[in-house]
């Protein structure tokens, strides 16, 4: 399997070779060029309770597959909003766990589904909810933005609305920052805006985006056109 | 201060480094991440005038009249922190020695603490920006500071007269003089040639200009959303 990611970080494109007979698979929408010869079918991948876990991960029910059929393919892939893209390879050893909207594509031998949060998640308004990447080989995520791999020795805050991804090696809550505690300073909390961060500690890589669709999307609000009321 | 400016020049976040006893004042909601041996406490800058407390700070936090900071110290040495801006656009820096600086309000995201933040600076006149949220922050003192931008970000050495649209300004140093004018020579002109109103600089100084204005972005996407309710 050979691929590359082009124009990075603000418009990464995956370009992926197929041998004959190989597939790949990816969110629905995804595909931007393929050759003739590949063929695809969409589907309920891994059955109905797979994808309806995968559909509380924030990610569709369907999945779009793409065989070579005849010969060797080609095949590239973007995600809907600009920003970033990476490649990760699962050996078996470590899972990844993607944040809500960041799955783009997988090889073979990868299975994602969703994991419960139970109720840390629900303490974000982000909705840490997240889909799990498992098995063994090729993952690519995207983002909002571009990507920066963090190398976690010890620990880190991020807020919850950058996280990508994340290695299964770390630990992770969700908590408010240092000084922003309730009965420190109640202040830093209620009008920090960064009052929820997810503590991140072990070994293990995070990756974040350095842009947030949610907040932009709070900047255009004011641009809309107000609702006239008759009568 | 030891900083790296990463992902230029659209996707721009800043990575600063602190030791121990270092602080850090940004603007509320730009921390992306951050080593945990840090601390933080938020204060409020009133807009348009100086002065307020906690809940006259409240009132003003849903009338959007605050500016909200964060003040970040680290406890112990090599700790960092990501910070990143709401739009598509990049990131600078510039160091004031003793110097003062004006800063469009939103693109004002951190600076050194030894600098004197006044949110309430009214210089070019309030009315002249209709935009929401719209205000200007003075920056005063020697220090580090970051600006980040909605597309590019470009420095002109003003000598003698310069120009600039108000929705391009990013920042300039108040060596300059300017006044607020119209942008053709009729009134006619400057409107229907899409600039209504204009900065003038006079004198020697730097002004910072971004590429694109983002209330001509918000405008252009507006007509295209569902409508609000208010």
């Amino acid at each position: 399997m050979s691929f590359t990611i082009t124009q990075r970080p603000d418009f990464a494109l995956v370009t992926v070779q197929l041998q004959s007979g190989q597939t790949y698979h990816s969110e629905p929408g995804a595909m931007a060029t393929m050759s003739p010869n590949i063929e695809l079918k969409a589907s309920l991948k891994g059955g109905l309770m797979s994808s309806l876990s995968r559909g509380l991960g924030g990610e569709s029910l369907i999945i779009s597959s793409y065989t070579a059929q005849g010969g060797e393919g080609e095949i590239t892939f973007a995600a809907g909003q600009p920003g970033d893209a990476v490649h990760y390879a699962l050996d078996g050893s470590t899972d990844i766990y993607l944040q809500r909207g960041a799955y783009l594509a997988n090889s073979e031998g990868v299975e994602i589904s969703s994991k419960w949060q139970g109720m840390r998640g629900f303490f974000s308004g982000e909705g840490l909810i997240l889909l799990k990447a498992s098995g063994n080989g090729d993952l690519f995520f995207n983002s909002y933005g571009a990507i920066i791999e963090l190398d976690v020795e010890d620990e880190v805050f991020v807020d919850t609305g950058f996280i990508v991804a994340f290695e299964s090696t770390l630990n992770y809550n969700v908590t408010t920052l240092p000084g922003a505690r309730p009965g420190t300073n109640w202040k830093s909390l209620f009008l920090g805006g960064e009052g929820l961060v997810c503590r991140f500690s072990g070994r293990g890589k995070v990756w974040i985006q350095t842009r947030q669709i949610a907040t932009y999307l709070n900047w255009v609000h004011p641009y809309r056109p107000v609702q006239k009321n008759n009568g | 201060m030891q900083y790296e400016i990463l992902a230029k020049p659209a996707s721009s976040v800043v990575k600063v480094q602190l030791n121990a006893g270092d602080h850090l004042t940004c603007e509320v909601g730009a921390m992306v991440a951050m080593s945990t041996r840090m601390t933080v406490e938020t204060t409020t800058q009133k807009k348009g005038s100086s002065g307020g407390g906690i809940m006259k700070g409240l009132k003003r936090l849903f009338a959007g009249e605050s500016l909200f900071i964060n003040h970040f110290t680290a406890r112990e040495d090599g700790q960092y922190i990501i910070l990143g801006p709401t739009m598509m656009g990049d990131v600078i820096h510039h160091r004031l020695d003793n110097a003062t600086l004006i800063v469009q309000g939103g693109s004002w995201l951190a600076s050194d603490p030894d600098i004197t933040i006044d949110a309430s600076w009214q210089g070019l006149g309030k009315a002249f920006f209709s935009g929401e949220g719209a205000f200007w922050v003075k920056c005063s003192g020697t220090g580090d500071m970051f600006m980040n931008s909605f597309g590019a970000i470009y420095a002109v050495e003003v000598d003698g007269d310069y120009i600039v649209d108000t929705g391009h300004i990013v920042a300039f140093e108040d060596t300059l003089n300017f006044k607020v004018q119209k942008a053709g020579a009729s009134w006619m002109s400057s409107i229907l040639g899409g600039e209504g109103l204009v900065c003038r600089f006079e004198g020697k100084g730097i002004v910072y200009c971004q590429s694109h204005n983002p209330s001509s972005f918000g405008s252009a996407l507006g007509p295209s959303l569902k409508p609000r309710q208010s």
